[in-house]
């Protein structure tokens, strides 16, 4: 935390293969570079198989590989809080454990033991994310969209360096997907917080996104531009039919 | 609602049905039974017995179809005999007030427990007498002195066994009361017993033939003599049994069965040689075991000190209600006391 | 309002259930269609429950009995905390090793086919004989099937919460009680049952064929009222151990399973 580097993340010469050594073996990942500037809300786009999962998990520390992963500058194979993943499974939060709970466990393994400081923040991240009152809930009584809710409140409550997205809205309905997007840019922009968001939904990535991403096989990055249409974007925002067009046309 | 009746209806008919499917087949035995059985078709005889030398007469009499031949002569009949080993007095108990069991051989205190409750049978004859003895691992224990009110264990084969009686027999005879040892008690089956005593786990042993010769060969452990004394070789050991209803409504049977024990155990003492051979391998043993076994027990027909036994049971708590004579626990043809 | 419906009408069927067998017992007590020794061998329900007031009043050998109950939940206890515990040790340092796994994984398959009461020869050479010797056969009942519904629970283990753990920067022994204990709870709910089942059956078959005097249990009173033809006192006995099955299983177990797994909405 001392010294600032220039980019949040930077990623060298990461490869990545599967079943190394075996008639299965498949390199997914095959020499990606990446930087990333602070507080940059990062997309990612790419057809299936492509790696971007597999990229996002390498980054999250979850995975081997060859190369490196650079947080702040520093290496990072492991997993750790500076860099809190958002799955799109639902069922991410600890079931045995209160909405509340789920959101201080984290933070008590982080050595904050002040019950004042961690209802203050429980309460700050689940009004940031629309769910105040809703702290003794277990997550089976909870709707998709509120479990991920809570997961995107227990990532904020951390306050980490990078948050990293893999398709959490995928599951849901397109009007619960909508009013999440709708929540989740009011929430970047508002935090000092570098996202990572993987996405096949072209319109989601236009609509989150500063920077836009197209991967191809193997990792490799067929698109990179800042996306510049003025926020909030809506399809009939200026430039969005164009900006869809040319990431449609990379992606198939 | 309805439902629930509709339930409570099929138990109840369940029940009916059930018990009337017994009634049908208890009239059936008891009107029938014995003498139309007898009268027609082969008499069937069901015997239960126990495993180990102490029943080795009954080998033989199996073996060499002693029942069945001593029937055929008295009645001209044939008889069925159907051989059951049961593992514990107490089950043979069970089996004879079901019903299921026409005679069986067991331990004297067992057969005394049945008798006394009621179960149906009197004691046909005697079978075996044996040695036992209580072997200690430890060099300070010479009596019972040493025994009471210490911790030292005492394995023996249950509660309330005959090994458990001729303790509190030895302990009376010594001057101390007969439960003085009971809390020392372990109860385990008597190779377990040994094991225990020789692996120095439990301090005393009380045991029988064969496993109290094989402790007594034993250098490093010592007898203490006041149970050897208590009960020997002489006394009722293992006893038959015979239900009353056999004995009432075929006496031919009876008596071929009282024939075939006695046949048999004159067989065993006049050639044990022979004996020894045939029964060998139902215990399991090599010849030369077998043989030195059957040397050291005593098999005879007569009781020797059963009622005795018995007084000093009831006198002892062994057992709830105490016979008031010899005669009360065997039928008449038996003899001893 | 279903709920509570379904509740009463449980209810209703089991306590129809329950009587109507019990009719039957009686039906078959009085008829003496068991013999003529029928009172001997199948006492009535009046016998019984004569006989169940007298074991707590009477006992056997002057003992009430309450001791030879207290004596075996005593033991129980002792040895189904170790083997829990035990359970646990050996499940959680197979989630660690990969060697200690499959080592554990045999030992957990032939140990659990090993009836306890034949080990009893070797148990007495190894501990003696003393009360332990009960404890340990309890262990030896329990540990097994705990050992391997806990271990597979833990196998079972959604990968997204090790994940999520991880993240959060759980490693090691602090994942395993983390996430891995918590998300196996429904596994580790039912090897207690299985576990606390087996446990009390297998205390009372050793209690059955060795018996410490000195700490007598309800299997030596069992075996006490066979040998002495008490069977009206014996039946009584059963409806103990019956009862006490009863009370552990609403008593504790159930309100473990209503706190936690019922209460997370976790239940299979």
């Amino acid at each position: 935390m001392t010294k600032e580097e220039k980019y949040i993340l930077e990623i060298r010469n990461l490869s990545k293969i599967f079943d190394a050594d075996t008639e299965k073996e498949k390199e997914v990942l095959k020499n990606v570079n990446l930087k990333v500037d602070r507080n940059e809300f990062l997309c990612m786009l790419g057809p299936s198989g492509c790696g971007k999962t597999t990229l996002l998990r390498c980054i999250a520390g979850f995975e081997s590989y060859d190369g490196s992963v650079l947080v702040n500058g520093t290496e990072r194979p492991r997993p750790g809080t500076d860099r809190i993943m958002v799955f799109q499974d639902f069922n991410q939060l600890f079931p045995w454990k209160t909405v509340e709970k789920n959101i201080q466990y984290p933070l008590k393994l982080q050595g904050i033991r002040d019950k004042a400081e961690l209802k203050q923040r429980t309460r700050e991240v689940l009004s940031k994310v629309k769910l105040s009152g809703h702290e003794k809930y277990y997550p089976y009584q909870l709707s998709g969209g509120m479990k991920q809710r809570v997961a995107i409140a227990k990532a904020l409550a951390l306050r980490p360096e990078i948050i990293l997205m893999d398709e959490p809205f995928a599951a849901l309905d397109a009007m619960t997907r909508n009013e999440l997007q709708g929540e989740l840019l009011r929430i970047s922009m508002e935090e000092k917080c570098t996202f990572i968001f993987i996405t096949h939904n072209i319109q989601e990535a236009i609509v989150l996104g500063t920077r836009i991403l197209v991967l191809a096989e193997g990792g490799r990055i067929v698109v990179d531009e800042k996306n510049t249409i003025k926020r909030p974007v809506t399809p009939a925002s200026e430039g969005y039919g164009e900006t869809w067009e040319r990431l449609h046309s990379a992606l198939y | 609602m309805k439902k629930k009746i509709l339930a409570l209806a099929t138990c109840i008919c369940l029940a009916v049905s059930l018990a009337g499917c017994g009634g049908k087949e208890e009239s059936r035995e008891t009107s029938g039974g014995q003498e139309e059985s007898a009268d027609k078709e082969a008499a069937t005889l069901n015997i239960a017995y126990q495993y180990g030398v102490a029943y080795a007469p009954l080998s033989i009499v199996k073996e060499q179809g002693l029942i069945e031949k001593a029937y055929e002569e008295a009645a001209g009949k044939k008889v069925t005999v159907t051989w059951n080993q049961m593992s514990s007095g107490a089950d043979i108990n069970t089996g004879i007030s079901a019903g299921s069991i026409d005679a069986g051989f067991m331990g004297a205190a067992p057969a005394i427990t049945g008798v006394t409750k009621g179960v149906g049978y009197k004691i046909f004859t005697n079978l075996s007498g044996q040695e036992h003895g209580l072997m200690t691992n430890d060099e300070n224990i010479q009596s019972f002195e040493d025994l009471i009110g210490s911790s030292n264990q005492i394995a023996l084969v249950n509660i309330g066994s005959i090994q458990h009686i001729m303790l509190a027999m030895a302990l009376e005879n010594a001057g101390y009361d007969p439960h003085a040892l009971d809390a020392n008690i372990v109860a385990m089956a008597h190779p377990d017993g040994m094991a225990a005593l020789e692996s120095g786990n439990a301090s005393c042993h009380l045991t029988s033939n064969p496993y109290i010769f094989k402790e007594r060969q034993e250098e490093n452990l010592h007898e203490i003599m006041d149970v050897t004394n208590a009960w020997g070789i002489d006394d009722t050991f293992i006893v038959g049994v015979a239900s009353e209803t056999m004995h009432d409504n075929d006496p031919e049977l009876y008596q071929a069965l009282c024939g075939a024990i006695e046949e048999a155990v004159d067989f065993i003492n006049g050639n044990p040689e022979e004996a020894a051979k045939i029964t060998c391998e139902f215990d399991g043993n090599s010849e030369e075991e077998e043989l030195e076994y059957i040397q050291k027990s005593k098999y005879s027909i007569e009781t020797s000190h059963l009622f005795e036994l018995a007084s000093f049971m009831a006198r002892t708590d062994f057992i709830e209600t105490a016979p008031e004579s010899y005669e009360d626990l065997v039928f008449d043809n038996v003899s001893g006391d | 309002m279903d709920e509570k419906k379904r509740k009463i009408h449980a209810f209703a069927a089991r306590a129809i259930f329950i009587i109507a067998l019990l009719l039957i017992w009686e039906y078959v007590a009085r008829s003496g269609m068991m013999g003529e020794k029928s009172e001997l061998i199948f006492p009535s329900l009046e016998a019984i429950g004569d006989a169940f007031i007298r074991n707590f009043i009477q006992g056997y050998a002057g003992i009430s009995l309450w001791v030879y109950i207290g004596n075996s939940m005593r033991l129980l206890l002792e040895g189904l905390l170790i083997g829990i515990l035990l359970a646990f040790l050996l499940s959680g340092l197979s989630m660690v090793s990969q060697t200690f796994y499959d080592i554990c994984n045999l030992v957990i398959s032939v140990f659990d086919l090993l009836p306890g009461v034949a080990l009893l020869p070797v148990v007495i050479i190894i501990f003696g004989v003393k009360p332990g010797v009960i404890v340990f056969l309890v262990v030896h009942a329990v540990l097994w099937p705990m050992s391997r519904n806990v271990l597979d629970g833990f196998l079972a283990v959604p990968k997204i919460y090790v994940e999520a753990g991880m993240n959060m920067g759980l490693k090691g022994a602090s994942l395993l009680w983390g996430v891995y204990f918590p998300a196996a709870t429904s596994y580790i709910v039912s090897g207690l049952k299985v576990g606390w089942a087996r446990a009390w059956r297998g205390l009372l078959s050793a209690e059955m064929i060795f018996g410490v005097a000195s700490c007598p249990g309800i299997g030596l009173f069992i075996n006490q009222m066979r040998t002495n033809m008490n069977n009206a006192e014996m039946y009584a006995t059963l409806v103990v151990i019956i009862i006490i099955g009863l009370v552990v299983q609403y008593g504790v177990l159930s309100p473990i399973e209503n706190c936690t797994v019922k209460k997370w909405g976790m239940s299979k």
